[in-house]
């Protein structure tokens, strides 16, 4: 049996009486994972401040970051294993907690497991928070070695990532996307941060945003609230709720058919655009080589997409090939976005059409369409503009039309990947110098489009796989374009489940970190999802509203009393884009833990262990981790997880550069090239501009659900993008005058932050942090005033109380509640009865759900009363 | 201006070549004489649980690839089995995972070669979807 004891992961110097050393790590208050250094004195971390040497976060830190000392060394953590008594579970019940051993509580566990693995392993959920990226491994290796395919990444991925990612997936090769801010003079943000709180890469994209500005890059924020980006941009446009994608589409009909701006050039030779489209909106294709066709200019003829020279392949006209008409898909999309007129957009957005127009133009005309420059000695295109969006396009049940109607401004005039335009994180790595490790290209893949080099799991967003009857609970093998899913949690799960014949439930649960029921959604559903797991494990640091649902407790160590080989995941999460340095921080242990904790890695090594499962486990270790000989994991040999971290760095890094190495210097780096940060033109890829998979995907996915009483709208899956309205956008009432939304707080990650004191006073100083901001007029004018306690009340009869911020900052439509607040647990003390707790205005069913990406819609049509004539 | 978008880069200066292929254990004399080949298959993880079998060996000829091995596993242990390795297009699923003597191989026709020892073929499915 291998016994952890704590004081084993204490570090590379061990914290003692009397020291006063500097340690390098990574931070972990949020998915940024910025690196770290740890100033310990005497035992005692007494600050913590940016590693100036790393390209993760370049010496910045925010305010999250300094503040994890008293996360550290919180009294309200979690010190030892527990063990619930009463076997009665529900949102208000006392589990009853008591005290129990290690050995007890894994052993516990492992019997649990054990028997379930014998039985059908699939009814295991795992599940993780995002706030922690170095989790996703060891999490993600478990469940592989289990056998189990359902996976969850709770509200964190499902808020945030079923259009975002996808999009910057299909488009960009990467995780996200971001302005080139060496380079960029003209940005647009729709519903996004980046560069201006959290995020991914957050501190390193802070520089790098405020550096642009100071240069003179001009700044649009659309977004319903003016905050922490649009409050330092040179313009911010107010618009409605979630109609991101109608100022999107109505700008390129703006570019494309009043202006005639689009960069042809690069259609032709990087997108689809010259595909020839028929009549039923699918590609013509060669009849031997089933290749797309294109119409050759100069030979007057279709020929396969890659025999015809990109300058010869026509964008425009109407062709007959084999007697079936057909145009190019650019001159699809031109005609499609006709209809997508500025008073159209204005009607839809609230963004006035003289507004629309002049965005289209300043956009189109900085993007300088031809133009090049040289950068360390290489001629690029250079396309100073960029559009990105993020959360706040992404949060709604139209989300990958959103995204994709932002992205298409990029295409059109050619800014992607380039000098100065939008860039994806880092989509194309040539290795580390020395050791070729760790290279990743993307690649042209089915009809000659882009397939990522890399990605966070094997769900690509293109090729998408063929749409099956489902196995996953998640029903992600059957809407083949999410990639996380509420469907796993919503109140008709188990009707959905019946009709799709999926053959078990889940039974037992292993969560790390994850508040799933404040995160999702409203807090009755997933009470009633998790009310139905047999038994649930669940890795904390502090006890949390989900832990009322656990069987046991496990006491998690800090990230400062933890390793991990790779703190940030390589290199398309959270290492900044643009010029600099490719960057691989570690983290390592600063302190020892101060009770029972364990890191969560080693104690999921000697469960696989207690449950015989340690060969497998080795084994998906070495797939996740792309280990080869000499250092690929053998056997069933118990390693622990240093061992495993060490494996991986002598992997990608060489024999000398093992665990020991980088716990002294913290990280390794190199030179970015500029063939590597602006790749476009040098990989032989394609990206959809039209995308016609969608069409066949719809079919196949409504072949299969509707005949099971599922009707699948296929509007959804049209190959050019549309504006669908969300449910709140067609909700009627009388006196449900608001759309309801969440944002991000810059002091807060997610749910987690909240305890944290240094963060509460910092959010009780910000008028916006626990108050639900409304625009000034729009109170007044409703007799609401400043600081007046209001309960919130959605169109299905959820309501939540909160306190009004009057701000003439908002959209006259808009309600915004910051961050994810509201806590209730007594494990919180900092934390509870602060704030308001949006998400339990959201439903969680079917209907609120994207029937092609299965995105959850974070939207709400609401009305407001003052608190106290409610009773 | 009126630059080609795909002429502005001198592509020979780009170094997007193929990474070179993994170094593999030296060829010897085949376990069974240098006309087979010996093919060790373990299964991990969901696989080993659905084939109710962890570890299967076959022979091959040398030139027979690795698409060989995973129609003979289908064979073995059936349409279901084999399923979860490949798609309806035969092409090997995304995630799964298949290292032949501990290095990944994407292209179920890359050839197995003869060995002094049996050829290790390990096949694990990860999990798909992600988020965050």
């Amino acid at each position: 049996m291998n016994v952890l004891n704590p004081q084993q992961f204490a570090g590379q110097a061990p914290a003692s009486a009397q020291d006063d050393v500097w340690i390098p790590s990574s931070c972990s208050l949020c998915y940024g994972t910025c690196s770290i250094l740890a100033h310990r004195v005497n035992g005692v971390v007494v600050k913590i401040e940016g590693n100036p040497d790393s390209a993760v976060g370049k010496g910045r830190l925010c305010g999250k970051g300094v503040a994890g000392i008293m996360t550290q060394y919180d009294p309200n953590r979690l010190r030892y294993p527990l063990r619930r008594t009463n076997p009665k579970k529900g949102l208000y019940e006392d589990p009853g907690w008591k005290r129990i051993s290690w050995d007890e509580a894994l052993d516990e566990i492992a019997s649990v497991l054990c028997k379930l693995r014998a039985d059908d392993p699939r009814k295991l959920v795992v599940q993780r928070t995002t706030t922690v990226t170095a989790s996703r491994v060891p999490f993600h290796a478990f469940a592989t070695a289990f056998g189990t395919p359902n996976f969850s990444v709770s509200g964190g991925g499902q808020h945030c990532g079923n259009g975002a990612h996808l999009i910057s997936g299909i488009m960009h090769a990467s995780w996200s996307v971001v302005p080139d801010f060496e380079y960029c003079n003209y940005s647009i943000f729709f519903g996004a941060s980046k560069g201006h709180s959290a995020g991914h890469a957050s501190c390193s994209n802070m520089g790098k945003a405020a550096d642009a500005r100071v240069r003179g890059m001009k700044m649009v924020v659309v977004d319903p609230i003016c905050n922490f980006a649009a409050a330092k941009a040179t313009e911010w446009v107010p618009l409605r709720v979630g109609t991101d994608a109608a100022l999107a589409l109505g700008m390129c009909n703006v570019l494309v058919n009043e202006l005639g701006i689009f960069d042809g050039p690069y259609l032709q030779a990087k997108t689809n655009a010259p595909y020839l489209i028929g009549p039923d909106k699918l590609y013509v294709r060669d009849p031997a080589s089933r290749k797309p066709l294109v119409w050759d200019l100069r030979a007057e003829a279709a020929r396969p997409y890659d025999e015809v020279p990109a300058a010869d392949a026509a964008l425009e006209g109407e062709f007959l090939v084999a007697d079936t008409p057909c145009r190019p898909a650019f001159a699809c999309l031109r005609e499609h976005l006709r209809k997508f007129t500025p008073a159209w957009a204005e009607e839809q957005s609230g963004v006035p059409a003289a507004t629309v127009r002049r965005l289209a133009k300043e956009f189109g005309t900085e993007a300088r369409i031809g133009s090049t420059i040289v950068v360390e000695g290489v001629t690029l295109p250079y396309r100073p503009v960029a559009a990105i969006a993020f959360r706040g396009a992404q949060g709604h049940r139209n989300s990958v039309y959103n995204f994709y109607a932002v992205d298409l401004l990029n295409h059109l005039v050619g800014a992607a990947d380039v000098v100065g335009g939008c860039l994806g994180f880092n989509p194309t790595c040539h290795g580390h110098p020395e050791t070729g490790k760790v290279r990743y290209v993307p690649t042209a893949g089915p009809d000659g489009l882009m397939v990522v080099g890399s990605w966070m799991g094997y769900h690509y967003p293109y090729p998408p796989p063929e749409p099956r009857l489902p196995r996953n609970l998640g029903l992600q093998d059957l809407f083949v374009i999410g990639m996380t899913s509420p469907l796993l949690d919503s109140t008709d799960r188990e009707s959905m489940w019946e009709r799709f014949e999926v053959p078990y439930r889940p039974e037992v649960m292993i969560n790390f970190g994850s508040n799933l029921v404040m995160s999702i959604a409203n807090k009755d559903a997933v009470a009633a999802s998790l009310s139905k797991y047999k038994f649930i494990v669940s890795f904390d640091l502090f006890l949390t509203e989900t832990s009322n649902f656990a069987d046991i407790i496990l006491p998690d160590c800090s990230y400062l009393e933890s390793y991990d080989s790779r703190a940030n995941f390589p290199f398309i999460f959270s290492l900044p884009g643009g010029l600099g340095e490719w960057c691989w921080p570690i983290r390592q242990p600063v302190l020892p833990a101060d009770g029972e904790q364990r890191p969560f890695a080693d104690v999921l090594l000697e469960l696989a262990d207690r449950i015989g499962i340690r060969a497998d486990l080795n084994a998906a270790y070495n797939a996740w981790l792309d280990l080869q000989p000499p250092y690929r994991l053998e056997g069933d040999r118990s390693y622990s997880y240093r061992e495993i971290c060490d494996a991986e760095l002598r992997n990608n890094f060489g024999a000398e550069r093992g665990l020991d190495w980088f716990c002294r210097n913290g990280l390794i780096k190199w030179k970015k090239k500029p063939e590597e940060v602006y790749w476009r033109p040098f990989v032989d890829v394609r990206v959809p501009i039209y995308w016609e998979f969608l069409k066949p995907i719809g079919e196949k996915i409504a072949a299969i659900a509707e005949p099971r009483g599922l009707k699948i709208p296929m509007e959804y899956y049209d190959p050019l993008p549309d504006f669908l309205p969300c449910k709140s956008h067609c909700c009627d009432k009388q006196g449900f005058d608001f759309y309801g939304f969440y944002y991000r707080d810059v002091v807060h990650t997610n749910s987690f932050t909240m305890e944290n004191p240094w963060l509460d006073e910092a959010a009780r100083l910000d008028p916006f942090s626990y108050a639900i901001a409304i625009n000034r007029g729009e109170a007044i004018k409703r007799g609401f005033s400043d600081g007046q306690n209001v309960w919130v009340e959605s169109e299905t009869g959820r309501r939540v109380r909160g306190r009004l911020k009057l701000t003439e900052g908002i959209h006259p439509e808009g309600l915004g509640f910051a961050a994810m607040c509201g806590h209730w647990t007594d494990g919180q003390p900092i934390a509870k009865g602060k704030g308001t707790f949006y998400n339990d205005l959201l439903d969680l069913d079917w209907e609120h759900v994207s029937p092609v990406n299965i995105n959850l819609d974070l939207c709400v049509k609401v009305r407001i009363t003052p608190a106290e004539s409610v009773s | 201006m009126s630059i080609r978008w795909d002429a502005v880069v001198d592509r020979k200066a780009a170094s997007h070549d193929a990474p070179a292929p993994p170094p593999r254990r030296p060829a010897g004399a085949a376990h069974l004489g240098a006309d087979r080949v010996r093919a060790r298959v373990r299964l991990f993880g969901a696989l080993a649980s659905i084939s109710r079998q962890s570890m299967l060996e076959f022979e091959f000829r040398p030139g027979d690839s690795v698409g060989d091995v995973v129609a003979r596993l289908g064979e073995q242990l059936g349409e279901a089995v084999l399923s979860h390795l490949l798609d309806q297009s035969g092409a090997k699923r995304r995630h799964c995972r298949l290292f032949v003597d501990g290095y990944p191989v994407e292209d179920l026709r890359s050839a197995l070669a003869p060995t002094a020892n049996p050829t290790e073929i390990d096949i694990i499915l990860l999990v798909a979807p992600e988020g965050g």
